[in-house]
């Protein structure tokens, strides 16, 4: 097909449907909501028991999970913390992740810059995804307590995006 | 029919577009809390000294025996803290003196005579978690005669 002024014609009909597909997608994206939502909701890990000698015992938790949207392109997802005067340490690893790799376990820290969480999410015409997020608080006796101390509150954000 | 200019343009922007419009985040409050937690352990449950008389210096009332075989684990979150030992016998009829020794933390409080009453064995521990042995010294004088003590011995952590 050729244009009426003799160039090769990508741009009539044909081209309008490719430019107007990816506006599409857009559109979709954009009315299909959050892509990426952390469902369970807040968390609370409580250490309770230590042992003489030793260290307090970890606490894990895997009661939440995060439900991502698979798109046209590689993504991934990072994690990040807020938590300002943090006492105590926590970490963050992705489990039964059905697109993607989880990333080796993150050191959560106040201020940190976002750290890769699930890398490699393959091409997907926005089916979703999901991984569940294990948390574990760990405390030295050095440390201290919540009772002199304060809770350590975290806002962990998890961001997605392309890769 | 519809003319395109830039039409290799105007693709890539569409797709660049749409490749960063995606990137979305959220977030979730994590409560980490650390209870009050002290924990106490002490290597062996038994001890026995037993004196003899094996050694005994002829005119001399005091025989003594040592034992330095246990050791005292602790942990506490807690600052101003310090651990005390008692016995169950309020008047036992023999001497026990008993005392920190190498505490990997803190100060040990020195050699103290046992009794129902709690006595200062380590001082200044924080927040640690740390080691002791535990040096038993046992007396008894000739005059007294032959016999025995059971005693239980108490260690616990408390507000210095």
């Amino acid at each position: 097909m050729r244009t009426t002024q003799g160039r090769p014609f990508f741009g009539s009909t044909l081209a309008a449907g490719v430019i107007g597909f990816f506006f599409f997608l857009l559109a979709v994206e954009a009315a299909s909501g959050q892509s990426i939502t952390i469902q369970g909701g807040n968390v609370t890990l409580s250490i309770t028991t230590g042992l003489a000698g030793s260290e307090p015992l970890p606490v894990m938790n895997t009661a939440t999970r995060l439900r991502y949207r698979r798109t046209l392109y590689t993504q991934k997802i990072t994690v990040q913390t807020s938590c300002p005067g943090q006492n105590f340490g926590l970490t963050v690893v992705a489990s039964n992740v059905t697109a993607g790799t989880a990333a080796p376990q993150v050191t959560l820290s106040n201020g940190m810059p976002p750290v890769d969480f699930i890398t490699n999410i393959p091409f997907g015409f926005f089916s979703n995804a999901t991984a569940t997020l294990n948390y574990t608080a760990t405390a030295t006796f050095s440390q201290g307590n919540s009772a002199e101390l304060g809770d350590d509150l975290h806002t962990v954000t998890y961001t997605i995006s392309a890769q | 029919m519809m003319r395109i200019p830039y039409l290799p343009t105007l693709l890539a922007v569409a797709a660049v577009a749409y490749s960063t419009a995606g990137a979305q985040s959220h977030n979730h409050t994590v409560r980490v809390s650390v209870a009050v937690i002290t924990a106490l352990k002490v290597s062996s449950g038994t001890v026995n000294l037993t004196i003899t008389g094996a050694g005994v210096i002829a005119g001399q009332d005091l025989m003594t025996v040592v034992d330095q075989s246990t050791s005292l684990l602790w942990g506490t979150n807690s600052s101003g803290k310090k651990v005390t030992v008692q016995s169950n016998l309020a008047s036992p009829k023999y001497t026990l003196k008993v005392e920190a020794l190498g505490p990997t933390q803190g100060t040990a409080a020195g050699q103290v005579v046992l009794s129902s009453v709690a006595r200062d064995f380590l001082l200044n521990i924080g927040r640690s978690s740390g080691t002791c042995s535990i040096r038993y010294v046992g007396e008894a004088l000739a005059s007294q005669g032959a016999g025995s003590d059971a005693h239980t011995i108490t260690f616990t952590i408390a507000n210095q």
